[in-house]
């Protein structure tokens, strides 16, 4: 691979945007491949397929040929609900895998930027701050305040925009007051249901790196269940 | 859903390579059978057999250093290898989980 395919490579993981790279296995050249950007000339009769395992974000050598195809999909949006000590933790877990970050909590104290360097925390209450970040089915969402007035408007805002996974930090009474205030804006069993709260896997850990660990790990289980 | 945890290799080749190192890419292309690692899985050797990343549990790391170290010395720009349970030093380096995986070997250029 030439180095300037690789910093290419690097440079677009950065700007999280989705691409593959196209290796000839037989001559070592490789391209990187994007929607509505044309192949080299060579790897023009392998569009369908490539098309294919990019469309299906798959790995693999094209069939009867020497062409490999590497997939890169865009990182999964993750977004906390305050930036309290169990965040702190979960920025650190997520380092390691590819989740995008963000934080939101109108308490300027909890989120300012030398307790969470280099990630985007928005300091605004819920309702406002959503209208910043693009999210789809495809986000997660972790409420950690388990304050009402600052969960419960991202909780809302989670299962209008169907996220894959939507946990909120809390005893079982607490998720029970929680569920029962859901139910009087409006949102029906089943989509309460789809709350992971308690929030994470059974661990036993009390810690704040523990429960964050327990949460990253549901989150990653969740994410494999797509 | 593939690929969706990276693990920053291809990061830290670049970093390898700003600091003067010869660095070959070893990635997982095919598997077949039961295998350790997923196809796009990715180890980085320098020309002094330093290594980071994976493409099995450990079990073929050692015989694709020496590849990567003699593809830098010949001076080859690219070479396939697979690695096998019959493979000739299975007892040392194949995949005693009886799969098979093929490995892309690609010096950084």
């Amino acid at each position: 691979m030439k180095l300037q395919t690789l910093k290419s490579i690097i440079e677009k993981k950065k700007n999280k945007s989705e691409f593959a790279i196209i290796t000839n296995l037989k001559t070592g050249e490789s391209e990187i491949f994007e929607k509505d950007r044309p192949l080299s000339k060579e790897m023009q009769i392998y569009s369908n397929q490539i098309n294919e395992f990019f469309k299906s974000k798959k790995n693999g050598v094209i069939e009867n040929s020497e062409i490999f195809v590497e997939t890169y999909i865009l990182p999964i949006k993750v977004i906390v609900i305050g930036a309290v000590h169990i965040a702190q933790y979960l920025v650190d877990y997520a380092k390691s895998l590819n989740f995008e970050i963000s934080i939101i909590d109108p308490r300027g104290y909890f989120a300012s930027e030398q307790r969470f360097p280099d990630i985007k925390i928005i300091n605004k209450w819920p309702d406002e701050a959503f209208k910043e970040i693009d999210t789809n089915e495809n986000s997660a969402l972790i409420a950690l305040t388990h304050d009402p007035k600052i969960d419960d408007p991202a909780l809302q805002h989670a299962l209008n925009k169907k996220f894959y996974y939507i946990g909120a930090l809390g005893s079982k009474k607490t998720h029970e007051n929680r569920c029962q205030r859901l139910k009087k804006a409006g949102f029906s069993d089943e989509q309460i249901n789809l709350i992971h709260g308690p929030i994470g896997i059974k661990l036993g850990g009390r810690s704040a790196p523990e429960i964050a660990l327990s949460i990253i790990a549901q989150l990653v289980s969740e994410t494999y269940k797509k | 859903m593939k690929n969706s945890f990276d693990e920053k290799i291809l990061e830290e080749a670049n970093d390898w390579v700003t600091a003067n190192q010869k660095v070959v890419l070893a990635t997982v292309i095919q598997t077949w059978g039961s295998s350790p690692r997923q196809v796009g899985s990715r180890m980085i050797v320098n020309e002094k057999g330093d290594f980071s990343g994976s493409v099995s549990g450990g079990c073929v790391e050692s015989a694709v250093v020496r590849e990567c170290i003699s593809l830098i010395k010949d001076n080859k720009p690219c070479k396939k290898i697979e690695f096998k349970v019959s493979n000739e030093s299975a007892w040392e380096v194949g995949l005693a989980c009886g799969g098979e995986i093929a490995v892309y070997l690609e010096q950084v250029s």
